[in-house]
C-alpha cells in the first residue's frame, strides 16, 4: 500500500488492556486548569518507568463541566485496577489538590468499577473537612488556605487500551519531526484517545528486555535506530535517516483505530519513506492494528 | 427520563393537613395507587388518605410532583429518604423535617422550620422561607431563594444553609470569610439542568459570607450569605 508516495508496511500495532479513568479538572480560568492538568499528567509517559500514562484528552469549555467552569479532560491509565487508586490519590493530592482554584471531577459517571479518590484526600483536612452530596454524587470540600478544594469521592475505571503506535520512518530527521508533529496535532484533539508522550511523539522506541543486562525490562530498539544499521540487524530500509514514533492510548480499540487513521495520513508527507508498527508477534497484547486494514476503512467522523 | 407521579390537589385543603407520613418510608417504586392510600390527618376532619386529597397519576420513577396550593400542607417530605419530590407551589411548615436523602424542590414559599432536623439530602425553596428554616440540621443542604425569616440555622450541627436573599444571622454563628464556594456552582448547575430553576449568573458566580455555627452546638454547619461583594 502506498499513500502520497510513503509506503504503509503491511504489519500491525500490538496494544495491551489496561485501566483507564477519566478526569475532569475545572479552575477559574483556562490557564490554572491546563497547569493542574499539566503537572498532573507529567511524568506519565510510559508505565514502564512513570507506574501510569496520562495525557490531556482536550479542553472543556464551561457548559461541558459539572461547575460551569472551564476545564480539561484526562485520560489516566495504570495497568492494574489496584494501581489505579494509588496513582490517582497520589497525583490528585500533589498537583490538583496543590493548584488554585481548581477542582477535580469524575469524567466516567457510569461506570460501575469505581476507586476512592476524595474520600482519601479528604483526610488532608484535618477534620475540617466537609462532604456534600449532590445529584446521588458525594463530594468532598477540602479547607485550603485559598479557599476550598472539591474533589469527588470516587472515580470510575474501565478497560482501556495502551499501546497503539506507529513509526514514522524518514529520509531525515527534520522530515520525521515535520511529520510526526503533523500526526500529533489531527490526533491530538480526538475524544477517547491520548498521545503520552512529550507533544504526542517518542523518539526512543523500545523492545523488550535487553541485550546485556537481564534485570531490564526493556532497552532500546536497535533494529530501528540508525546509527546501528551497520552493527546490529537493522529493520530500516535504504535511505532512512531518522525514526519517530507516535504512541496512542485510549478508551476502546474504535477510538485509537480511528485516530491512528488520521494520524497515519497526516504523517504521510514530503520526506517520509514508510510507516511501519511495533509489535511482539501478536502473542502478547490482545489489540491489534493493522495498517492497511485502518488505512482503507472509511474515513472516522 | 418519566416524570413520575403528579399529585393534583383535587379542592383547597379545608384545613390543616399532616402530609408527614407521605414520603416518610420508601415510596419512589410505589405506584399511584399504592402511594394513595397513605394517610394525611386533617385538623377536624380525622384520618383521610392522599387519594381523598389528590389525584394521583403517571408512572412511579423516583420523583414525584405536587400541584395545587399546599400552603397550609405541613411536613411534606418529613423523613424523606430518596427520590425527589418537586412542590409547584407554596407549602406549609416543617417541609423535609428529618429528612435523610433525596430532593425537596418547592418552587413557590415555605413556612416556618423548613429543612428543620435534616440529616442529609436537598431542599430548596425558589420563594421565600419561615423562621427556623434548617435549625437543628445535622446535615444537608437548604437553600432559598427568597429571603428567610428569624433563627436561621439555630441549633445546627452539620449541613449548609443557603441565603440567596435577606437572612439574620444568629449571634450564635461566626463570620469566617467571604468567598466563591465551588461546591455551590456544581449544586446550582445540577439545579439549573435538572429542575429548572432559576439560578442566576450572580448566584453561580457570586460570593458567599461564609457564617459557621451554631456555635451554641457542634459548630460545624454553616450559613452561606449570597452578597454582592
Amino acid at each position: 500500500m502506498n499513500l502520497r508516495g510513503v509506503f504503509i508496511e503491511d504489519t500491525f500495532a500490538e496494544a495491551f488492556t489496561m485501566r483507564v479513568a477519566r478526569i475532569i479538572i475545572t479552575a477559574r480560568n483556562e490557564r490554572w486548569a491546563r497547569e493542574a492538568a499539566l503537572k498532573l499528567t507529567g511524568f506519565a509517559t510510559s508505565v514502564i518507568g512513570c507506574k501510569c500514562e496520562a495525557g490531556i484528552e482536550r479542553l472543556l469549555g464551561s457548559g461541558d463541566t459539572p461547575d460551569g467552569r472551564p476545564g480539561v479532560s484526562i485520560l489516566f491509565m495504570t495497568m492494574g485496577k489496584d494501581d489505579m487508586g494509588k496513582r490517582l490519590i497520589e497525583r490528585i493530592g500533589q498537583t490538583v489538590l496543590t493548584c488554585p482554584t481548581t477542582a477535580c471531577y469524575d469524567g466516567l459517571p457510569g461506570v460501575p468499577d469505581r476507586v476512592g479518590v476524595g474520600s482519601a484526600l479528604r483526610f488532608f483536612g484535618d477534620g475540617f473537612q466537609a462532604s456534600k452530596v449532590i445529584a446521588g454524587e458525594r463530594f468532598w470540600r477540602i479547607p485550603v488556605m485559598e479557599g476550598e478544594f472539591l474533589v469527588q469521592e470516587k472515580f470510575g475505571m474501565q478497560k482501556g487500551v495502551g499501546g497503539g503506535n506507529f513509526l514514522i520512518l524518514a529520509r531525515g530527521a527534520d522530515a520525521a519531526l515535520a511529520a510526526a508533529e503533523a500526526a500529533a496535532d489531527v490526533m491530538s484533539s480526538r475524544t477517547g484517545v491520548i498521545l503520552p508522550f512529550p507533544g504526542g511523539v517518542v523518539r526512543s522506541g523500545s523492545k523488550v528486555g535487553s541485550r546485556r543486562i537481564k534485570s531490564m525490562i526493556a532497552s532500546t530498539n536497535d533494529a530501528f535506530c540508525p546509527t546501528l544499521r551497520a552493527v546490529t540487524a537493522s529493520a530500516l530500509p535504504d535511505g532512512v535517516n531518522s525514526v519517530l514514533e507516535i504512541v496512542i492510548n485510549g478508551t476502546d480499540a474504535d477510538a485509537i483505530a480511528g485516530a491512528m487513521r488520521v494520524g497515519i495520513d497526516a504523517a504521510c508527507q514530503e520526506g517520509v519513506v514508510s510507516i511501519t508498527a511495533g509489535n511482539y508477534g501478536g502473542k502478547l497484547g490482545p489489540h491489534h492494528f493493522h495498517l492497511r486494514k485502518i488505512m482503507a476503512a472509511e474515513a472516522p467522523a | 427520563m418519566s416524570d413520575g407521579l403528579r399529585a393534583r390537589l383535587r379542592a383547597p385543603l379545608p384545613a390543616r393537613a399532616d402530609l408527614g407520613d407521605v414520603l416518610s418510608t420508601p415510596w419512589a417504586t410505589l405506584g399511584a395507587a399504592e402511594l394513595a392510600r397513605r394517610p394525611v390527618a386533617v385538623e377536624g376532619h380525622g384520618a383521610l388518605t392522599v387519594g381523598d386529597l389528590f389525584d394521583l397519576g403517571g408512572e412511579p420513577q423516583g420523583r414525584i410532583r405536587f400541584e395545587g396550593d399546599l400552603a397550609e400542607a405541613d411536613r411534606l417530605g418529613a423523613r424523606l429518604s430518596e427520590g425527589e419530590v418537586i412542590v409547584e407551589g407554596n407549602l406549609g411548615r416543617e417541609a423535609g423535617l428529618g429528612m435523610t436523602g433525596g430532593e425537596l424542590i418547592v418552587r413557590g414559599s415555605a413556612g416556618p422550620q423548613a429543612g428543620a432536623r435534616m440529616r442529609r439530602g436537598l431542599v430548596v425553596i425558589a420563594g421565600s422561607a419561615g423562621s427556623h428554616a434548617g435549625a437543628g440540621m445535622i446535615a444537608g443542604t437548604v437553600i432559598v431563594f427568597g429571603g428567610i425569616g428569624a433563627a436561621a440555622g439555630l441549633w445546627s450541627k452539620r449541613g449548609s444553609l443557603v441565603a440567596l436573599g435577606s437572612v439574620t444571622v444568629p449571634p450564635t454563628y461566626r463570620y469566617a470569610c467571604t468567598y466563591q464556594p465551588v461546591h455551590l456552582r456544581v449544586t446550582f448547575t445540577h439545579l439549573q439542568s435538572r429542575h429548572g430553576l432559576p439560578v442566576e449568573d450572580r448566584h453561580l458566580m457570586g460570593f458567599y459570607r461564609r457564617y459557621s455555627g451554631d456555635l451554641a452546638d457542634l459548630g460545624k454547619g454553616e450559613i452561606l450569605a449570597w452578597t454582592p461583594e
